[in-house]
């Protein structure tokens, strides 16, 4: 009894006495790697921030939760929807997260074992063909515009069919109902091993870009920028940890302990995660110009409002952009 | 002493006052439309009317208006028709007959509560994502509503007339014919006009796998893409088409129930 | 047409409805079955018509129908069991239509007992548009259209306020006594069992036999209250303890 009280003692003491209570909305996947370290290293503690972690089931959300007031920070992959949202003025990116890197297994173009068949044996055997897709407007319908516009086919000549959901991707393929998908390594590589379907190419050799980013809203920026400048110090720092785990890989101990913890927080084996894990450049940078590269490229297809501003969209204060 | 003798009768009765209706309405679309000019609220939460009124007008000066209507309109006719017949049948041979009621009403009871939605995966892996996984979750919503409303339509049909009808030596296809499916027919309308919305809350779960075009496909697109003007737009035409088929199956009642 | 009822008993699993009635229905007469609720008197109305099969015992008919009967034993019921999206006209045909008969003798017919019932400006009224009585006279045409040889009336007026019924009564006796047709008439009021019928049956219930058979042996033109008075009192005294027993059952 005694030791209890203690302890709870003990515990008090170690939180600084006037930590602010912030929010973050985030996806249990690898590529928020580094918000989980940052939380479980206490970076963000030492910065005088009690983060509560919100999870959700995919970017959508994750991005609506931080327009709709219910998380002050969001981080995860950037969609047409989500510029959209940032448009009308109801976010901005303030740091990076994930890139598509040559050299780094995130994202593997998928051929049915059907199609395979039929000769579609390489990125470039995507044109003409059917695209199995989680939604309009997600990061797997850019990959392909990306695919289609660095191998010269028009993508408005394939047939895009979206299926709302991974595991929908994976039936379709399997069944050969779809031709061609892209899916993330952690489906992909099983399926490769079950031979349900083929990898034929890496989105990340094929078409490098800036998949994810570090959000917030404007009002944050406004009213609350001492804070933003200090969850965006922690941030980076758990970049750093990513950064010295799985990029540079000097500490062996560092890599171990940074797997345990993805692992507990993304309810993952460690092997997948391992397999799967995505570039984060090491300062949390972000390319400006991917950014405005991607809305241009969204309005092109009509996905993305006419109105919407890159410029607008990002904020290159907190961190330096990389361009 | 005479005095008039107190009223006090009067009161708890409605009339329809359709002035009442058409200001109520239009008084929500004005204050809808003052929130959201002033701009207290921000249109990424409160799309103004104006908006979806553009974003309807653009959608019909572009095609694509049609384009989907037709797409979500071929569904739900081919659903609607192939469920309905299905359950008719089914729902006759419940009402009629002993054996099949047995069989059959535990595991219509069963399989009536399960929501279609969460078969979806299943028929993707049975008919494809093309059109017959759509029209077959379509048919499939349809089905139990209108089985079980037939079935209960034929309960209802009074006994006396069909031994009325035996009395005479008619015989049983005629009694089906010309006693159980007329008397039924209240029932089956009813059946039709919850079908028939059930058919259009499917279309949009039917056009989440795989469709390009359709009424539903395009709100799904709008709500990925997190345009609110286009998704609302598109509820309304969903409930345009909702108000079009309750209007049908009104028309539909007064002519073939005229009796009543 | 005569109908004879041979040693006919009736259940229900353990419930005992009617025990072994035998009796005749003669030739041209209309037989009244009384008797409380409870006595089975429209189980063995059912019976009569080959609408139930009965536990026990036959029913025969002996003599030949009528020339152009379609149905030799036709009913006519209680709440008149018209189908109410068809017509007046369409009614009457409904119970033709399937019977070897050209459309211009179908169209005959039921012009005839049209006009016979009085329905002829209603041939296209639907049932719902109709008065209780008027309903009655739809079954009746119904009825008559099919030329049968045995009516079997089950309650026939019990619907009917006691205007419409005094009105049909006559009605009936009119039509009856042109055509003459064997009739069992059952009823539970006493009153419509004395002017109707040539004799009456009393049945007892739990389970219904044949309690007694009244012959009501004034000429049908004589059948005022008065003369009808004895008689009424003797079917009276015979069911009355029945009656009160029945009334102060659960149902």
């Amino acid at each position: 009894m005694k030791l209890l009280s203690i302890a709870a003692a003990v515990a008090l003491l170690a939180t600084p006495a006037m930590a602010e209570k912030t929010s973050l909305s985030v996806l249990k996947l690898a590529s928020s790697g580094p918000v989980f370290l940052a939380q479980d290293l206490g970076h963000f503690a030492a910065e005088g921030l009690e983060v509560e972690l919100k999870f959700f089931a995919a970017a959508q959300p994750v991005a609506v939760a931080v327009v709709s007031g219910d998380a002050e920070f969001g981080v995860t992959g950037l969609t047409a929807g989500f510029y959209n949202l940032a448009g009308k003025g109801a976010l901005k990116i303030i740091a990076g997260q994930s890139r598509e890197q040559p050299g780094y297994k995130l994202s593997a173009y998928m051929v049915s074992n059907k199609a395979w068949e039929a000769g579609v044996r390489s990125p470039a055997d995507f044109a003409g063909r059917s695209f199995g897709m989680t939604q309009v407007g997600s990061t797997f319908h850019y990959m392909v515009g990306l695919l289609a516009e660095k191998r010269g086919f028009d993508v408005a000549k394939m047939r895009l069919v979206p299926l709302q959901s991974i595991p929908n991707m994976v039936s379709a393929l399997q069944g050969g109902q779809v031709d061609t998908a892209i899916l993330p390594s952690t489906v992909a590589v099983p399926m490769a091993d079950r031979n349900d379907a083929k990898i034929v190419g890496w989105a990340g050799d094929e078409t490098p870009w800036q998949l994810g980013a570090l959000f917030t809203s404007p009002k944050m920026i406004d009213t609350k920028r001492a804070t933003v400048e200090r969850f965006v110090r922690a941030y980076k720092k758990g970049v750093a940890a990513y950064d010295l785990a799985f990029q540079k890989k000097t500490d062996q101990a560092a890599t171990d302990k940074a797997l345990d913890i993805l692992a507990k927080y993304t309810e993952q084996q460690k092997g997948a995660i391992a397999a799967g894990l995505p570039y984060i450049e090491p300062e949390a940078r972000f390319s400006a110009k991917d950014i405005a590269k991607q809305v241009a490229y969204w309005q092109a297809q009509k996905q993305a409002d006419a109105s919407v501003d890159a410029k607008e969209i990002v904020v290159t204060t907190f961190v330096p952009s990389l361009d | 002493m005479s005095e008039p003798l107190r009223f006090r009768g009067g009161g708890f009765v409605t009339r329809p006052k359709p002035i009442s209706s058409c200001l109520a309405g239009l008084a929500v679309v004005a204050i809808w439309q003052a929130v959201a000019s002033a701009g207290w609220v921000s249109p990424v939460f409160l799309p103004s009317p104006a908006g979806i009124a553009r974003a309807l007008a653009e959608m019909a000066l572009s095609g694509q208006l049609w384009r989907h209507l037709a797409a979500s309109l071929q569904r739900i006719l081919l659903g609607f028709a192939l469920g309905s017949a299905a359950g008719l049948a089914f729902g006759l041979a419940l009402g009629l007959l002993s054996h099949a009621r047995a069989a059959g009403l535990p595991i219509v009871s069963a399989l009536f509560p399960i929501p279609k939605i969460a078969l979806l995966p299943l028929f993707i892996l049975w008919f494809g994502i093309g059109e017959p996984s759509k029209v077959a979750t379509i048919a499939l919503g349809v089905f139990f509503p209108m089985a079980i409303a037939t079935y209960s339509g034929v309960d209802q049909v009074p006994r006396t007339l069909i031994r009325m009808a035996q009395s005479f030596d008619v015989p049983t296809h005629a009694v089906v014919a010309k006693v159980i499916l007329p008397g039924a027919l209240p029932g089956i309308l009813s059946g039709v006009r919850i079908s028939a919305s059930i058919a259009l809350i499917l279309v949009v779960a039917a056009e989440m796998i795989g469709a390009e075009f359709g009424v539903g496909a395009f709100i799904l697109t709008a709500g990925n893409l997190m345009r609110t003007e286009d998704l609302l737009a598109g509820v309304c035409l969903l409930s345009i088409l909702g108000l079009a088929v309750g209007f049908l199956v009104s028309l539909a009642e007064r002519r073939l129930l005229a009796w009543r | 047409m005569r109908l004879i009822v041979e040693r006919v008993s009736h259940g229900y699993g353990a419930l005992e409805v009617l025990d072994d009635i035998s009796l005749t229905v003669e030739e041209g007469e209309i037989l009244a079955i009384i008797g409380p609720s409870g006595c089975g008197k429209s189980t063995l109305l059912g019976i009569l018509g080959g609408l139930l099969k009965p536990s026990k015992g036959r029913v025969l008919t002996d003599g030949s129908a009528p020339e152009g009967s379609l149905n030799p034993i036709t009913y006519i019921f209680q709440d008149f069991a018209l189908l109410p999206w068809r017509s007046v006209a369409g009614n009457v045909a409904f119970a033709l239509e399937h019977r070897r008969l050209g459309a211009r003798e179908r169209e005959a017919r039921i012009d005839e007992v049209l006009a016979k019932i009085g329905l002829r400006d209603f041939a296209s009224a639907l049932p719902r548009q109709l008065s209780g009585g008027m309903r009655q006279r739809v079954g009746i045409a119904r009825a008559l259209a099919v030329r049968p040889a045995i009516l079997l009336l089950d309650e026939p007026l019990s619907a009917l306020d006691a205007q419409t019924r005094e009105i049909l009564i006559e009605e009936f006796l009119a039509l009856w006594l042109a055509h003459r047709t064997t009739a069992v008439y059952v009823t539970h009021n006493l009153d419509e069992a004395l002017r109707l019928a040539d004799r009456v049956c009393v049945l007892s219930r739990r389970p219904g036999r044949i309690r007694e058979m009244v012959a009501v042996d004034v000429g049908r033109q004589d059948r005022t209250p008065a003369r009808l008075a004895p008689l009424r009192e003797r079917l009276w005294r015979s069911i009355q303890d029945e009656a009160r027993a029945a009334d102060r059952e659960y149902v």
